[in-house]
């Protein structure tokens, strides 16, 4: 059963100048992601990576064509019910983080309890997934007293909060040294072999590496990376 | 969004806006201050005119019309049958009937008083008045003596409010209360007049004894019994049978305008000069109130449009954070209820440091007044008078500012593309 489906996804951006063309982002892409699949995009900056990330996610509505994730026609959905499907089967990775500088590890881990009807059993799950992204320990620590890699795993404990079965990563090892990246990696890894679908947009080779698919994202395009197919 | 958790975000968010949140606290704290300052000033003052010119809503003085066909022919009269015709009027409670003293009076004090000797000539305006008039007020019995026994008098406690404020200080007397007063005795001559032609033959000598002081008793002259005046009138040819007025007192003050109504189809008038005074007095003060409170307002909106400012500002530079908010599960209105719970709470902060402020500010002008003002007839302790409601209105015009001024940014916040704000942040 797939977990994403794009139907002949089209994006189109208005022209920079007054009678010029409008510029073509993705021109008709379609795509599978089967449940359980860890599939990397790469691309060039300004490719519409992230922004596929955020159409698949939900978070942009702007398009032409068809997103389904895990079975819900993307479009169709109200704000209500969209904000839920994000809130308890979708999690999301950002580059930079995006922690809440006031609040606590622990309390940006619970985030997403903040919302909606919350998060069963909040207090404990949080717990166990800063124990798993190896921070139990900084628990109490605000964001500004952690280290870039251990942010990193703060916002992927966030994102694994109310276990969604779909990861959604924008360039997760971006701001991460080499070996904190692998660490992200590893985690990735583990997230899979539980039968998680992930789906990351990244240029890093190291990353893609680790995919069970890797896609090119190019002049609005999907194609696949001949060098890295089926590495994982 | 569950209000436990929805605190824990406001808060987190405002105590990292600290400094632009007191700038807007502080904006609606001195709107709200100013407004209840205003409102407790109003109606402190407003009570200060009802002490010296009280007026009850329930009652009406009914006299004889100066010049009217009845009174030309002689048949509009203040005598007993129309008093019991205004008895019996619907809604009529009660009727006191008043007859003016009719002939000239003196009194000449030469003796002690209260330690010091004093020597005092004054004419005396008196009128006659029912006992139950004043009821308890009496301290005395006040009853006609008939000849030869001291007339007991009821005095208008303002009067004694003046004396004690402004004629005792003048002329180095002693300040007196009620306790010290009643019983006192002072000399009168019944017939007399300090203009020689007004004295009428057969002026003779009694006395007077204070009873005690009422609100109820008219502010012009001593109140005597009724039948006392009676008497005295009649001793000197002056007793028409009739009396000079009629107080009237309504079962409820809604009843008071039909009462009016009647008493005028029996050909009979209304004084409402006391009344009217009052009520023009109580309605420049409410003006003045008015005026200020809008100014209050004014302020207060001022603080809002600060409010709105802010919040905009603050929106802005959060954009990414929404951005995130939305991406774990916030909806729309999840971001809205934030912003504006963040304002409601700035808008409970302001309205109680406003509330405060004006207390404060309240209790500063009153020791000003104590110490800074002279005596004065009616000086109150206060000249404001705070009240709960005064606190709830105080804080809900500032709640209610605070959400006006938050409303636009919330709907801002609510309407960020979060793929944008995630983007843009």
């Amino acid at each position: 059963m797939s977990a994403i489906e794009l139907r002949a996804l089209r994006k189109r951006y208005p022209p920079r100048e007054p009678g010029g063309a409008p510029q073509d982002l993705w021109r008709g892409l379609d795509l599978t992601v089967d449940e359980g699949e860890f599939v990397a995009i790469e691309g060039q900056s300004g490719s519409g990576k992230s922004t596929l990330l955020h159409a698949v996610g939900g978070l942009d509505r702007d398009y032409e064509g068809e997103v389904l994730v895990l079975g819900e026609r993307l479009r169709a959905l109200s704000d209500a019910r969209l904000a839920a499907l994000r809130h308890a089967r979708i999690g999301f990775i950002f580059q930079s983080f995006n922690l809440l500088a006031e609040l606590t590890a622990l309390e940006n881990v619970l985030l997403p309890d903040y919302f909606g009807d919350g998060v069963p059993d909040a207090a404990r799950r949080a717990r166990e997934s800063l124990e798993r992204v190896g921070l139990a320990d900084k628990a109490s620590a605000r964001p500004t007293a952690l280290s870039g890699g251990e942010r990193q795993r703060v916002a992927i404990a966030r994102a694994l909060l109310s276990r969604p079965p779909l990861l959604l990563a924008d360039e997760p090892t971006g701001n991460l040294d080499a070996r904190t990246g692998e660490g992200i990696i590893g985690l990735f890894r583990e997230l899979h072999r539980e039968g998680m679908t992930l789906l990351v947009v990244t240029h890093e080779v190291r990353v893609s590496r680790a995919a069970s698919r890797v896609l090119v994202l190019r002049e609005g395009a999907l194609f696949p990376d001949p060098r890295l197919e089926g590495s994982a | 969004m569950r209000p436990a958790r929805l605190w824990k975000l406001a808060n987190a968010n405002l105590s990292r806006e600290l400094g632009a949140l007191a700038v807007s606290a502080g904006g609606v704290a001195l709107g709200i201050g100013c407004l209840v300052f205003f409102l407790a000033l109003g109606r402190g003052v407003q009570r200060v005119v009802r002490d010296v010119f009280p007026v009850s809503a329930r009652e009406l003085e009914v006299v004889v019309p100066q010049v009217g066909i009845g009174s030309l022919f002689g048949d509009v009269r203040l005598d007993d049958a129309a008093v019991a015709r205004l008895r019996q009027i619907p809604g009529v409670a009660e009727a006191f009937p008043r007859v003016a003293l009719r002939v000239p009076a003196v009194t000449r004090y030469n003796g002690p008083f209260f330690g010091r000797e004093i020597r005092m000539g004054l004419e005396v305006v008196g009128v006659g008045i029912p006992s139950e008039l004043i009821g308890a007020d009496a301290r005395l019995p006040f009853v006609d003596p008939g000849e030869g026994g001291p007339i007991p008098v009821v005095v208008n406690r303002r009067l004694l409010e003046i004396y004690n404020k402004v004629f005792a200080p003048q002329r180095g007397l002693p300040t007196l209360t009620d306790s010290m007063l009643v019983g006192f005795e002072f000399p009168i001559e019944l017939g007399r007049s300090y203009v020689a032609e007004k004295t009428l033959a057969g002026a003779y000598a009694a006395r007077l004894r204070l009873a005690g002081f009422s609100d109820r008793a008219p502010i012009a002259g001593l109140s005597m019994p009724l039948q006392a005046v009676r008497r005295i009138n009649a001793r000197f040819g002056q007793d028409t049978g009739g009396y000079s007025s009629v107080l009237l007192r309504a079962q409820r003050s809604e009843q008071v305008g039909e009462i009016a109504s009647a008493v005028k189809r029996m050909g009979l008038d209304l004084d409402e000069s006391e009344r009217n005074r009052a009520l023009q007095i109580g309605a420049a003060v409410e003006l003045v109130t008015l005026a200020l409170s809008l100014l209050a307002a004014l302020i207060t909106a001022l603080a809002a449009v600060n409010i709105a400012q802010a919040f905009h500002a603050a929106v802005r530079e959060r954009t990414r954070e929404i951005g995130v908010m939305r991406a774990v599960g916030a909806t729309r209105v999840d971001v809205a209820t934030l912003i504006l719970a963040e304002a409601a709470v700035t808008g409970i902060f302001g309205g109680a440091l406003g509330v405060l402020l004006a207390r404060v500010g309240g209790l500063l002008v009153d020791r000003l007044a104590r110490t800074g003002l002279p005596q004065f007839p009616f000086k109150p302790e206060t000249f404001f008078d705070f009240r709960p409601t005064h606190v709830a209105l105080g804080i809900l015009i500032a709640v209610v500012a605070s959400l006006a001024g938050a409303f636009f940014p919330a709907r801002a916040a609510a309407a960020l593309d979060p793929a944008r704000a995630l983007s843009e942040g």
